[in-house]
């Protein structure tokens, strides 16, 4: 499972650009709402593709053996 | 990436954070602090703008009246101060220079204290949260990207 990262631009007016890396669904959310609450009000939000990909990951090793009689 | 989100500052801070992020305002603008003026006199030829920090708030507790920090480049002047509402004002003055001038000097100062306020803000409520900083760069726009990761 990939660590959330965030990349803050804090524009030379003042305004922030924050982007959320490595989180989905819900929890992206609560990253965007920690910065949101320690900057100050929210002008702007945009949830990417990556936003609603499940949570989890599921990998299938599917193996087939063969055996003739 | 998943969400994308731009965010206005909103500056309630003590006056010795709003003294501190004004000093690395000023010095990233090559401003220099100057002694505080204790008698005002008043050229002829010098105007003089105010301009507040939007959605600044100076704690009252921490700013006895009277209180401004100064600072110099040249011939202009910039002193930051609060209003009797508790904002934040900018104050930028100098010789030939029109008050268009003035007042964009002004603006750029008040971002460049926002900016630093906000910087300074951010990394100590995120590096309390256990946070890391993984980079930091001052693009070729004077913007400040940051990376941090949990």
């Amino acid at each position: 499972m990939t660590r959330p990262e965030f990349e803050i631009v804090i524009g030379a007016d003042g305004k922030v650009t924050v982007t959320v890396h490595g989180a989905r669904g819900k929890k992206c959310l609560e990253y965007a709402d920690l910065v949101r609450d320690i900057v100050g009000r929210e002008e702007q939000r945009r949830l990417t593709a990556d936003y609603y990909a499940p949570d989890g990951q599921v990998r299938i090793d599917a193996q087939v053996n063969q055996h003739r009689t | 990436m998943s969400a994308v989100c731009v965010l206005t500052p909103v500056v309630v801070a003590s006056w010795p954070a709003i003294s501190a992020a004004v000093a690395a305002a000023a010095a990233s603008m090559g401003f220099a602090v100057a002694a505080p003026q204790l008698h005002k006199e008043r050229k002829p030829d010098r105007r003089q703008v105010e301009t507040l920090l939007a959605d600044s708030t100076v704690l009252a507790e921490s700013f006895r009246p009277g209180d401004r920090i100064r600072v110099q480049k040249g011939d202009v002047t910039v002193e930051v101060g609060q209003d009797a509402r508790g904002r934040c004002t900018v104050c930028v003055s100098g010789s030939g220079l029109s008050d268009r001038e003035l007042r964009q000097i002004g603006d750029e100062v008040a971002g460049r204290i926002v900016q630093q306020y906000t910087y300074h803000k951010l990394l100590t409520e995120l590096k309390a949260r256990q946070f890391q900083v993984t980079g930091e760069e001052v693009l070729a726009d004077r913007s400040i990207r940051v990376r941090v990761r949990l």
